[in-house]
């Protein structure tokens, strides 16, 4: 075991933290890589108390704030380092019960972003929630930090839903883009679906090219060795693709993110994100 | 994108709060800052209005409170006595111009020669003259019994009242409460509406009514360079003290672009110059502000009050703003710098008191300042000085005497370095080993070449060792900072 392939499972106080877990674990075995989870603490210099709204400043006004104010935080630290050192640990238990070998814990102060690009060197796997903590009370399906975080990523992703199991049935999203091409090589490499059926879907209009790529798809993964079948719907891909999750009980779904630039997501939405709301299996997202 | 989200919205309701907080003790401010001007009540209440809220958009420093202040009062008060208000306009509006120029070209880096100590004196002067600036409602015909026992009453709420409850501000509660017992009781005492004129309507724009000539100019230039010093001096302190409170980082040569876009906006608004204020800022923070939200709540819910409810504000009796204004200055003066006068070496109590020494005798901050600075320099020079150490031994039986520099040589020390050599010994050769030296300027060169050439007179042979290394020094760019040997270079060549 060498440190430059490990699984980065990202976890923090969410509902999402075990499913994380869960992945992770099964992607570590399955590849033999060591696995982290890695709990990042931030901090919100941004963010005041606000408890006394009395205006009066008195002798030393500016020193006692200070005092005041430092303690404030270095307790907050203090307490958030040993709670999150006690959930980290716990996590870990389950990770062993599940499997996984010598599973290894750190945390981070700092930004998620910042933090997760630090370490992609050393990374062949990251595992995220597809929501954080801070979108726990909030309706939306994908958090916001999401897309952020999958753009400035170079390494593939796993964003997991509120239930894991061990994947039967693997969907790989094809559109015969490069991106795709290249997903669908390293889905043939990879010791992640050794034995797993996999079907490729392919939405929209039936053109002969289309047809083509679907066919290379699938006889390369065929070539490796895997049960793969393959399939041209017509339709928009957010709809055929939901629809055939739902129908054929998949339970991973594989696709190129974000290849187009943060403008045009801007302007037309993005596919990926489109695709990840749509879809509620989790999800192995390539760059 | 994020970073504005961040200094905007990311702490709204404090910021509101805070903000509404700051607004109701920056109504005194602003009107006794503009008695002491020499101006109506409403050029302190539009500046801070404007100043505020500018510095909310284009500040550096998110949740620090800028608005008209005492410190900058006093530097236009003879402009405002001889020449009138229009003349105040154009100099806030040359006095941002002067502030956006010092922004561009960086100069609020020259802040790293601004030493603890004197800003420790400059944050002591300033509390001293803002209670200075209370004096005359306290002496003269106007204070009767009625006025002091008014004022003491409001400093009792002021403190005693947080110990009730802290959702109430307690400078509103004593206004509110004077106020009341001054119209309950017809008391005969001065009140804002004495004062002079308060807003009426929102501020509207109007170009200074000057001629626009040399003469002109050189009537405001000089105050409006002092505002400019004064302003950003008092303004990087305070975002200095905001950060430390925050544990953030700001960006201080946009903080001195902020503050001359906003004494730009200001001037042509008819109000007068400002800058960052510290009390108010710490107010802004204990009150649970960080973000650009709350400057801009107390910019916008100052003039909203005024203007809506100037009935009111005109009965506000002087005595209630005096004693708000006594919190502010107490709540500004560094108390412990008096206990750490013990503690602290002479040279920094020199410079912290002469600090205070210079402003409260020429109700300058800027000049007090430069006082300041210089004396640190000096106290500087001198101790670096004292780093220096000669010694000497004779070699091959006599003949030759081996003197050995180590140490810093420099205008403050070149004289010790020339009386340490001994001329009149009688001897062949001398050899000076400088390579432990640093030469430091041309007074240390010239210095050296006086030793050599008594040396010479008295017959001797003169050999300097090391003199390349040692006055690596010399030129103006040196900097070994960025070298990978810098820590050698400096201890061991």
């Amino acid at each position: 075991m060498h440190d430059e392939d490990k699984i980065l499972a990202c976890v923090d106080r969410s509902h999402f933290a075990e499913t994380v877990t869960d992945a992770a674990t099964w992607a570590a075995r399955r590849l033999s890589a060591p696995l982290e989870l890695l709990h990042i603490l931030d901090r919100h210099p941004e963010i005041g108390s606000g408890k006394d709204h009395s205006g009066a400043i008195g002798f030393n006004a500016q020193q006692a704030l200070l005092t005041e104010l430092a303690e404030e935080d270095a307790a907050r630290s203090k307490a958030a380092r040993e709670q999150g050192r006690i959930f980290l640990n716990q996590l870990r238990e389950r990770a062993i019960a599940a499997g996984a070998v010598a599973p290894d814990v750190r945390q981070r102060h700092g930004d998620l972003e910042e933090t997760l690009v630090g370490q992609q060197s050393s990374v062949r796997l990251f595992v995220l929630g597809r929501r954080g903590e801070s979108a726990e009370t909030t309706q939306r399906d994908l958090g916001r930090n999401v897309e952020r975080v999958v753009r400035a990523l170079k390494k593939p992703i796993l964003a997991v839903t509120e239930q894991f199991q061990e994947p039967r049935r693997v969907l790989i999203a094809f559109d015969g883009g490069g991106m795709a091409r290249r997903g669908v090589e390293l889905v043939a490499r990879s010791p992640l679906f050794q034995g797993l059926p996999i079907h490729v879907l392919m939405s929209g209009k039936a053109t002969r090219d289309g047809a083509r790529q679907l066919e290379w798809a699938r006889t390369t993964l065929e070539k490796a060795g895997l049960a793969a079948s393959a399939a041209l719907l017509p339709g928009d891909a957010e709809r055929v693709i939901a629809g055939a999750v739902h129908e054929q009980e998949f339970d991973l779904l594989i696709m190129g993110a974000y290849s187009h630039s943060p403008i045009r997501t801007l302007l037309f939405g993005s596919k990926t994100s489109d695709l990840l709301r749509s879809a509620r299996i989790p999800t192995l997202l390539l760059r | 994108m994020n970073s504005i989200r961040q200094d905007w919205f990311s702490n709204v309701r404090n910021d509101l709060l805070a903000g509404l907080v700051v607004a109701l003790a920056l109504i005194p401010e602003a009107i006794a800052f503009s008695i002491i001007a020499g101006v109506d009540p409403k050029v302190g209440l539009y500046a801070s209005f404007c100043i505020a809220t500018v510095t909310a958009f284009v500040g550096g420093r998110p949740g620090m409170i800028s608005a008209a202040t005492g410190a900058m009062a006093l530097v236009m008060v003879m402009l405002v006595k001889e020449h009138g208000l229009q003349y105040l306009l154009a100099a806030t509006v040359l006095t941002g111009v002067l502030q956006i120029l010092a922004g561009w070209l960086r100069l609020g880096a020259l802040m790293r020669f601004v030493s603890r100590s004197v800003v420790t004196g400059f944050v002591n002067a300033l509390a001293i003259l803002i209670f200075m600036a209370q004096l005359p409602e306290l002496t003269g015909a106007n204070a009767t019994w009625q006025v002091y026992a008014l004022v003491a009453a409001g400093l009792a709420i002021i403190y005693l009242f947080p110990y009730l409850t802290k959702v109430v501000p307690s400078p509103l509660v004593t206004i509110l409460v004077l106020t009341g017992v001054t119209l309950y009781l017809g008391l005969d005492v001065r009140t804002v509406g004495d004062m002079g004129e308060l807003p009426d309507s929102l501020p509207v724009f109007l170009l200074p009514d000057i001629p626009l000539t040399f003469e002109t100019l050189q009537i405001i230039f000089p105050v409006s360079a002092t505002l400019a010093v004064v302003g950003l001096l008092e303004s990087l302190m305070t975002a200095t003290i905001v950060d430390d409170l925050t544990d953030s980082s700001s960006n201080k040569n946009r903080e001195c672009v902020g503050q001359g876009v906003a004494n730009v906006a200001t001037g042509f608004l008819g109000g007068m110059a400002g800058c960052a204020m510290i009390g108010q800022s710490v107010i802004n923070v204990k009150s649970g502000g960080r973000g650009r939200l709350s400057t801009l709540t107390a910019g916008v819910c100052l003039l909203l009050m005024v203007v809506f409810a100037g009935e009111w504000v005109a009965q506000i009796p002087m005595a209630a703003l005096v004693a708000v204004m006594i919190m502010v200055s107490i709540g500004t003066f560094n108390w412990a710098s008096i206990r750490n006068l013990r503690e602290h070496p002479l040279g920094a109590n020199v410079v912290m008191i002469s600090t205070v020494a210079v402003v409260v005798a020429t109700h300058d901050l800027a000049q007090g300042v430069l006082v300041g600075v210089l004396l640190s320099g000096f106290f500087f020079a001198h101790k670096v000085g004292q780093v220096l150490a000669v010694s000497s031994i004779t070699l091959e039986q006599g003949r030759t005497r081996a003197y050995l520099v180590t140490g810093q040589v420099f205008f403050a020390s070149a004289d010790r370095f020339v009386a340490a050599f001994d001329f009149k010994e009688v001897i062949e050769r001398v050899r000076i080993d400088v390579s432990r030296a640093h030469f430091w300027d041309i007074t240390a060169v010239s210095a050296l070449d006086k030793v050599v050439i008594k040396f010479r007179r008295e017959g001797a042979e003169v050999e300097v060792i090391g003199l390349d290394a040692a006055s690596a020094t010399l030129i103006d760019k040196f900097g070994v900072h960025d070298k990978p040997d810098a820590t050698a270079r400096l201890t061991d060549h």
